[in-house]
């Protein structure tokens, strides 16, 4: 009687979780924790109280970007307007409040404009993606196109000056030695936690993500979701434009400069899968960390700040390609 | 809604049902019936009919002819949904479990109902809902458990649970014990899982009525208590397992009559088996990949049908992309023509002189949206061209040859291949192989699936002709019948290793009960 | 088992043409058509721009967005997209005025030569990690525009001695156009020949329709993943010629706003992004239309500051009229 050979447990295995899955869900901790120890020892300035809070003031504006950004990752899609929709926020929220081009000052309902905004970005970006079949990608790249070009529209070759002082607060005071966004940015953290724990929507944008087919079958309005998801991306897009501004005093089609890589890799670097149905905020904050770490401490040894973006460009590759290393087969077939 | 019934009464009844597909009856004035707390086995080969039966059962396809009556009164099933909330569960084959979220959430997945309030969920609520349905197995797995942390054993407990649970459905149609379906449940089970399967099924039959389809006699034997076969699309018997012995059964399974002259029997050669090895022109010695097939060794001389029989899980298919490249070898030596190769993917196959047929066509044989043309050179068109750069009267000569020779019903040769039908798009894909001057080898993956009677015939005799050409053969097919009657030999595979050897010469064939015992 | 017999031995007897073919061709009409109409409509508000002078000066600055989106098309041809091209081009103006003075026509050929790599680099992790190419492609993007902003000194470098390498782009002209352009839609049109008359011209379109069928017939995907992407990069050292030549400088951000333009031009004319459907004839079109949209935009009175929204609703509006639909149940 021959011994059966065949085990084709396709995505069980024998024991409860394996050893691999184990070490790939602690990588970005333990990533985090090493950066720390060695740029502590290569620098006396990293360890530091003044430079944690320059790590967290870096870090408040990539926090709220990727946690937005997170939510269409689980998907399995992406957000590539990032950038266009910061701009077009910080225009409009800079022209809505106290200003030096125009008599309006409607204060913090200029930041509230400027969200909507972006939310407004990410309900076109969602239907588009939804009704027409577009990969998210491409749908993003030009929704991203149109966010420059709108806030181009509106820069008119000089940059308006925010001067209301109760917004300028924001973006630079401090409250006990942390700076004001950094409250905002845990603010918006916390809520993307609960959304993704706690709420239908977060719990079928898991689901979709996690086995599309299978949402559908149970009867899950997965265009709906899919939608959802895209327009928590945009709103925080958009809040994250208007905080640019508090931070920067003007309005600017620039804003968002730089953003879209880090946003991206501080998601897949934290764990979370580009395939969709793995990660979370928890995860998406180290990865804000780990990349606002990283940058910090690379300026603080020296390094040319323009590597920065090449380093990033090399770890979003990296960080895929490990995550995604055990599923390759020879025919896989992956455009 | 329908109520609890007398007991004795059937709770589930298919009455001459008749299912059709262009060019083939899958099932023909089929009847069944479930008791109250039954376990019914279904078994029959391949293409007998129990996937398409299955689903029916499920809601999947309707049926054309017949009634299916649930606790007496006829049911139609416009979807899976009305057949769950008939009370019809369905344990599948492949795993419907979404794994980055809890059991809890699969498990209500849809129905969370009030355990959702305003869009927020009440995990207390859901855990406990699911906590007691998975206590109807007695399962003590954790609601709270993320699905992709679970073993593959656990996550089909979830299934049974899932298919169960249909009786909880808020708008079911029938309010009364579930039937359970089990498709294949233990293909991938072995040792203790199995044992824990059997005991659920056990244990759950005193709260159900259960329906159990596998190709594992033994198995089905053991847990049934009253089993039917199909064959062919029809019921041809029902026995209980204590008064039937498996000889019985298999011939009950397999056995008709040999209809040699459909295959052309008359046309296959013969061999010396004294010249075995100074024709070979494909050779294989312990070939083996892990979790799929071990230590398989054969050889095929020119002009030789090699057939490789075995059902789901027996790791001839694996075998057959492996020799194609489509799949990795971790030991063991391949040999084409005498030499020894080592296929990294499978253009260095094709570059030896392999083709291969696949079982799915539409992905991987032809290449929809390009034309017939283009198709049938898209192996080799080498012979067709001067250099790097094509002959356009040549390739349009090679082109025609071709459809008229396999006789391709297509208006012109650049329509594109998606708008034929299954038998030609099929020959399509022999054509693109035959074309090539180089072809030593050619691999059949279920050649006639879902080919009409004349396709397959032209088929049959592709292969004859072949041979006499010298061509090299091995043959997976769906049925046994075309196994036997087209092979020279035939290796029977079970559990992926090689279980039998058997010649296969024309008039002293061996028998489908023969082989079926080996693969069983 | 009672079957419906059909009988396929009857011999094939033709019949007209299947219809799904017409529909087809006159979908990729539609650009060239588009095209004339906006030229047209240009020219009755503006009849110096059929002038000679005018459609020369329009022909030259098209090249390196022609040459980036030829690029660009072998990519999307077999599925995937290049958003690295833009970025490399700017980095190939950097490493030109950086090897020019040092290696004359060498140093030009080692720049087309290092930025082929950098595109086949592309290619090969694509292939090998099997992850999708705009993941890729944008972190390449990252990569070497830092790499061109480290080694510039994120300065613009002026290209002096070694200049007469190049010059010819600029100042020689063949019946009045400028080199640069002949260069470019020579290139264009000898990617069409070659697809046409090679034997495996047809490749990388059989990657984009059916990848599985062709990696099963035998087809050496892996190597053709590389092969387009390669060619993107050398497009993109092309293209990097071309600007160093008409600026006479090379500058780490020289060529990045051509990015978005390019795959415009490649979604208009009418190359599926999906892949397997399209070429270099249509994307010439479509970068001829691009152009003159440009133009159009200024005649018309619409300030430069609307172009960013103009390329972007035409990238998503082609993309929505072209996307083949049927291949695509599940999109991310």
């Amino acid at each position: 009687m021959n011994t059966a050979v065949t085990t084709r447990a396709t995505t069980g295995s024998p024991t409860a979780v394996p050893l691999g899955r184990r070490v790939l869900d602690a990588g970005p901790v333990l990533a985090l924790v090493l950066l720390v120890v060695v740029f502590s020892l290569a620098t006396s300035r990293f360890f530091t109280l003044p430079n944690a809070a320059s790590i967290a003031n870096q870090a408040a504006i990539l926090l709220v970007l990727a946690t937005g950004a997170t939510f269409v990752i689980l998907l399995g899609g992406v957000d590539l307007s990032i950038e266009g929709v910061m701009a077009t926020s910080s225009l409009v929220t800079v022209l809505l409040a106290a200003n030096d081009r125009n008599g309006n000052h409607l204060g913090y309902v200029a930041v509230l404009v400027g969200t909507a905004v972006g939310a407004l970005f990410g309900l076109v970006n969602g239907l588009l993606h939804t009704r027409l079949k577009i990969p998210s990608f491409m749908v993003t790249l030009g929704t991203g196109a149109i966010g420059i070009g709108i806030a181009t529209v509106l820069f008119g070759g000089q940059p308006p000056q925010l001067l209301d002082d109760g917004l300028r607060a924001w973006g630079t005071e401090r409250i006990a030695g942390m700076p004001r966004l950094v409250i905002i940015a845990v603010a918006v953290l916390a809520l993307g936690y609960l959304i993704q724990k706690f709420t239908r929507i977060g719990r079928y944008i898991l689901v979709i993500g996690g086995d599309e087919q299978i949402a559908r079958l149970a009867g899950v309005s997965v265009a709906r979701y899919k939608l959802y998801a895209f327009v928590l991306a945009g709103t925080a897009s958009g809040l994250a434009g208007a905080m640019a501004s508090t931070q920067l005093g003007v309005g600017d089609v620039q804003v968002g400069s730089g953003q879209l890589f880090a946003t991206i890799t501080a998601v897949v670097v934290g764990g979370t899968a580009l395939t969709g149905g793995r990660g979370g905020v928890p995860q998406t904050l180290v990865g804000v960390l780990l990349i606002s770490v990283l940058a910090n401490g690379l300026i603080l040894v020296g390094i040319d700040p323009s590597i920065q973006r090449s380093v990033q460009g090399v770890v979003i590759v990296a960080a895929i390609a490990a995550t995604a290393w055990t599923q390759r087969h020879r025919l896989r077939v992956i455009k | 809604m329908t109520g609890p019934l007398e007991t004795g009464a059937p709770v589930l009844e298919l009455r001459g049902v008749t299912k059709r597909f262009p060019g083939v009856v899958a099932l023909d004035d089929v009847s069944i019936e479930v008791r109250p707390h039954e376990v019914v086995g279904l078994i029959g080969e391949n293409g007998a009919g129990k996937s398409t039966l299955l689903k029916i059962l499920s809601g999947v396809y309707q049926q054309d002819e017949g009634e299916l009556l649930v606790r007496g009164a006829p049911a139609r099933f416009r979807g899976p949904r009305d057949a769950a909330r008939a009370g019809i569960g369905t344990v599948h084959q492949e795993q419907s479990l979404v794994g980055s979220v809890s059991v809890a959430e699969n498990l209500l997945l849809g129905a969370e109902g009030r355990s959702v309030r305003g869009g927020f969920y009440r995990w207390s609520d859901l855990n406990a809902r699911a906590r007691a349905q998975l206590a109807k197995i007695g399962s003590a797995i954790s609601p709270t458990a993320r699905v992709n942390t679970l073993t593959f054993a656990q996550r089909q407990m979830i299934e049974v649970v899932k298919a169960i649970s249909v009786e909880d459905l808020p708008d079911r149609t029938v309010d009364a014990e579930p039937v359970v379906v089990f498709d294949e449940p233990t293909s991938v089970l072995a040792g203790e899982d199995l044992e824990t399967l059997f005991a659920q099924i056990e244990r759950l039959r005193t709260r159900a009525s259960i329906i159990f389809v596998s190709h594992r006699l033994d198995e089905v034997l053991r847990i049934s208590d009253r089993v039917y076969v199909l064959k062919d699309g029809r019921c041809v018997a029902e026995r209980e397992p204590g008064a039937v012995d498996t000889q019985e059964l298999y011939r009950l399974m397999v056995g008709r009559a040999s209809t040699g002259q459909y295959y052309r029997e008359d046309e296959q050669g013969t061999f010396d088996s004294t010249t075995a090895d100074a024709d070979e022109v494909l050779g294989a010695d312990g070939l083996s990949l892990r979790g799929r097939f071990a230590d398989v060794s054969f050889s095929v001389r020119r002009g030789e049908v090699l057939g490789i029989a075995g059902v789901l899980g027996s790791g001839r298919e694996d075998l057959c992309r492996a020799i194609f490249g489509a799949e990795p070898l971790d030991g063991g030596e391949l040999r084409v023509g005498g030499k020894r190769v080592r296929f990294r993917t499978p253009a260095d196959a094709v570059r030896a002189g392999v083709g291969y047929v696949p079982a799915e066509r539409r992905f991987e044989g032809v290449a929809m949206g390009m034309s017939v043309a283009e198709n049938i050179l898209l192996a080799d068109s080498s012979a067709v061209s001067a250099g790097p750069f094509a002959v356009p009267s040549k390739r349009a000569a090679l082109v025609k040859q071709w459809i008229e020779r396999l006789r391709v019903r297509t208006p012109d040769p650049g329509t594109d291949v998606a708008t034929l039908s299954g038998g030609n798009q099929q020959k399509v894909v022999l054509a693109k192989w035959l074309s090539s001057p180089r072809l030593r080898v050619l691999v059949l993956d279920h050649p006639t699936r879902g080919l009409d009677v004349g396709a397959k015939e032209d088929v049959y005799r592709f292969v004859r002709e072949m041979c006499g050409q010298g061509l090299a053969i091995v043959l997976l097919s769906d049925t046994l019948e075309e196994t036997i009657a087209l092979s020279h030999r035939v290796l029977v595979m079970r559990d992926g290793r090689v279980a039998a050897h058997f010649d296969a010469a024309p008039g002293a064939k061996p028998t489908q009960v023969d082989l079926v015992e080996q693969m069983v | 088992m009672s079957t419906v017999p059909v009988s396929s031995s009857a011999t094939a007897t033709p019949v007209s043409p299947a219809p799904a073919r017409s529909p087809r061709r006159l979908i990729a009409a539609v650009p060239a058509i588009v095209l004339v109409v906006l030229v047209l409509a240009v020219a009755t508000q503006r009849p110096a721009f059929l002038s000679a002078t005018s459609l020369r000066t329009l022909l030259e600055g098209t090249a390196p967005l022609l040459l980036l989106a030829l690029g660009q098309t072998f990519v999307i041809l077999t599925g995937g997209i290049d958003l690295s091209g833009a970025v490399l081009a700017s980095f190939g103006t950097v490493l030109l005025a950086l090897w020019l003075p040092v290696g004359g026509p060498l140093g030009a050929a080692a720049v087309l030569l290092a930025l082929s790599l950098a595109g086949a680099l592309n290619g090969l992790v694509c292939a090998y990690a099997q992850i999708p190419s705009f993941v890729v492609t944008l972190g390449t993007m990252g990569l070497w525009s830092g790499v061109a902003l480290a080694v510039s000194g994120s300065s613009t470098i002026s290209i002096t001695k070694g200049y007469d390498t190049i010059f010819w782009l600029r100042d020689l002209r063949v019946a009045g156009l400028p080199v640069s352009a002949i260069m470019a839609i020579g290139a264009v049109l000898l990617a069409a020949v070659l697809m046409r008359v090679l034997s495996k011209g047809r490749s990388l379109h059989a990657m984009g329709l059916a990848e599985r069928a062709t990696q099963m017939s035998g087809g050496r995907t892996f190597r053709l993943r590389i092969l387009a992407f390669a060619l993107s990069g050398l497009c993109a050292g092309l293209a990097a010629m071309v600007l160093a030549a008409s600026q006479f400088s090379g500058a780490p951000s020289l060529a990045d706003s051509l990015q978005l333009p390019s795959i415009a031009a490649v979604v208009v004319g009418g190359t599926v992004i999906t892949g397997g459907i399209g070429g270099p004839l249509r994307t010439l079109v479509g970068a001829l239309l691009v152009v003159v949209l440009r133009v159009g935009m200024s005649v018309a009175g619409v300030p430069p500051s609307f172009e960013q929204i103009v390329y972007g609703t035409v990238i998503v509006a082609a993309v929505a009229l072209t996307l083949d639909r049927r291949r695509v149940d599940i999109v991310k």
